[in-house]
């Protein structure tokens, strides 16, 4: 492996979450993941961790191969190098072997990992009701009844119990993110990844999705955020992550980093990006949500 | 035309439709069952399968049906004609049930996989659950065409001495030296018989629809 520049992780911000105890393992660690697509070099020595409740939000420009180092994350994409870790298991490999796991093995941990889609990704021929019950009835064969009363509660939650039996091409574009948040929070997962929730959806509709996002965090719910809403990363994360040309450059809590970027990287890309802190925008929805 | 000869057109039809039938019955789920295999990106079976496909698409179902027949006794294996009209029909419906099963597994959007993949579905599961309850909706036009194409094919496998719609045909006119009348009713006989299979779609879908459909 070529050198690299030090590790940068989210354990070396001294930016506790109130939620997790010092000694408990992080629910999520990334170690030093590589990836290449053909000759280009998509992941360089990733490593990331994220502990129990909390936000970390992924920046970067685009290319910089922030999707592809969350669909490792969940191994819809095989790193080539590097570890991750869920709750401390290894993901991808047998115990004690360098054997890759059988997606058989793989299914049950992915279950355990939420993913939230740019193009959201509902399935069509199921109803709203029977997207959010799919996994937990056939993958995790929960109690018919349970899932039904658990999912009615989560669409309770987003405010869309009434199109329980309707079928996503009915839904608008926010409706649609937040039953497929709803379809990963189902399975009970550990941690959730989000894909650029919001870049899909027009301007009107990313607060409904951003405000049930926020919740979440609030809520103590461990969150891994791809995100250009540089207002939504300034206010939720407790940690930025900024990844550039498949390297991390800067680990920072949010205020540092807006406020005074360590590298020259990434103050170029708030000069680029910066305009979308829509702080103003987001206090009305946010204030809206609260009515 | 006598009675009889009625009588035997229709035996004609009853040899037609059931040869027909069994071919589909085996040959819809073969086709599938390739087109997974074309779909697993297995280097080594999806080539293989490539292969197959190409060559029964080529073959008509006469020479088929002759090298079945005729081919498989010399290396060993005796094979009777009902048999060998199976074997062949099957092996020929299978072959175009597979392209299309492919073009539909081939438009299927990965995005819809990769979601079910990340809720910890295997690929099986992902197949069964969300896969095929919407493919076969796109495939059945394709596969009912395919089975009207099929049945008016199936003359070839007089070849191997059964008698079907049209040998029956053609065995009447031959003896009554009239051959309009039993040809007309083949026809006739020809039509029902897709038209039965067009109806049945319909009501497949119909069927369907109530139980996986989706607006
Ligand atoms: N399956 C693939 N095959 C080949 N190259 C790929 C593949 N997926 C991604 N890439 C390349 O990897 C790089 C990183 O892609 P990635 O989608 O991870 O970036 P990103 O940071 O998510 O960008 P964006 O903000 O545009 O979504 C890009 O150059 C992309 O073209
Ligand atoms: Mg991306």
């Amino acid at each position: 492996m070529p050198s690299h520049p030090a590790r940068a992780t989210a354990d070396t911000a001294a930016h506790p979450s109130p939620l997790s105890g010092a000694s408990e393992r992080p629910v999520l660690e990334v170690d030093g993941i590589w990836k290449k697509f053909g000759d280009h070099d998509v992941l360089v020595d990733v490593s990331l961790s994220v502990r129990r409740g909390q936000t970390v939000c992924i920046l970067g420009p685009s290319g910089s191969g922030k999707s592809t180092l969350l669909r490792c994350v969940n191994w819809l994409e095989r790193p080539d190098h590097g570890h991750i870790y869920l709750s401390g298991q290894r993901i991808g490999f047998r115990q004690k072997s360098e054997l890759p796991m059988s997606q058989a093995e793989l299914a049950p941990i992915r279950a355990r990992i939420g993913m939230v889609f740019q193009h959201f990704n509902l399935w069509p021929h199921l109803t709203v009701l029977g997207n959010l019950i799919e996994a937990p009835i056939f993958v995790q064969r929960r109690p018919r009844e349970e899932v039904i009363a658990e999912a009615e509660a989560l669409l309770e939650k987003i405010d869309l119990r009434e199109k329980r039996d309707v079928y996503p091409a009915r839904l608008s574009g926010g409706q649609k993110q937040r039953v497929a948040i709803a379809r990963a929070l189902a399975m009970r997962p550990s941690v959730l990844l989000f894909d650029e929730a919001t870049s899909a959806l027009d301007p009107e509709l990313m607060g409904e999705v951003l405000v049930v996002m926020e919740e979440l965090a609030k809520d103590g719910m461990t969150m891994v955020v791809v995100t250009h809403e540089m207002g939504f990363a300034r206010d939720a994360a407790d940690e930025i992550v900024f990844l550039d040309r498949g390297r991390v450059v800067e680990v920072s809590p949010p205020d540092k980093f807006f406020d005074v970027p360590k590298t020259e990287r990434a103050r170029q890309f708030l000069q680029r990006y910066g305009s979308s802190l829509r702080t103003g925008l987001r206090d009305v929805r946010a204030s809206e949500a609260r009515q | 035309m006598t009675a009889y000869d009625y009588l035997s057109l229709l035996q004609g039809a009853a040899v037609t439709v059931s040869l027909s039938l069994v071919g589909i019955i085996i040959g819809v789920p073969l086709g599938l069952v390739l087109a997974l295999a074309r779909w697993s990106e297995v280097p080594a079976l999806a080539r293989a399968v490539a292969a197959y496909v190409s060559v029964l698409r080529a073959t008509p179902l006469v020479t088929l049906a002759l090298l079945v027949f005729f081919a498989l006794p010399n290396v060993g294996v005796p094979i009777d004609p009902v048999p060998a009209a199976i074997v062949s029909i099957t092996m020929n419906t299978a072959a175009f049930n597979c392209e299309i099963w492919r073009a539909a597994l081939n438009d299927f959007p990965r995005t819809q996989l990769d979601a079910a993949t990340a809720v910890g579905m295997t690929p099986g599961l992902a197949f069964r659950r969300i896969v095929f309850p919407q493919i076969w909706r796109i495939s059945l036009p394709g596969l009912v065409n395919e089975m009207t194409l099929l049945i008016k094919s199936s003359p070839a496998i007089a070849v191997v001495g059964i008698v079907d719609i049209t040998r029956a045909a053609v065995r009447i006119g031959a003896q009554t030296y009239e051959p309009l009348p039993p040809f007309l009713t083949a026809t006739a006989l020809y039509f029902l018989v897709v038209l039965g299979f067009v109806r049945a779609q319909r009501s497949i879908e119909v069927h369907l629809d109530r139980k996986f459909g989706f607006a």
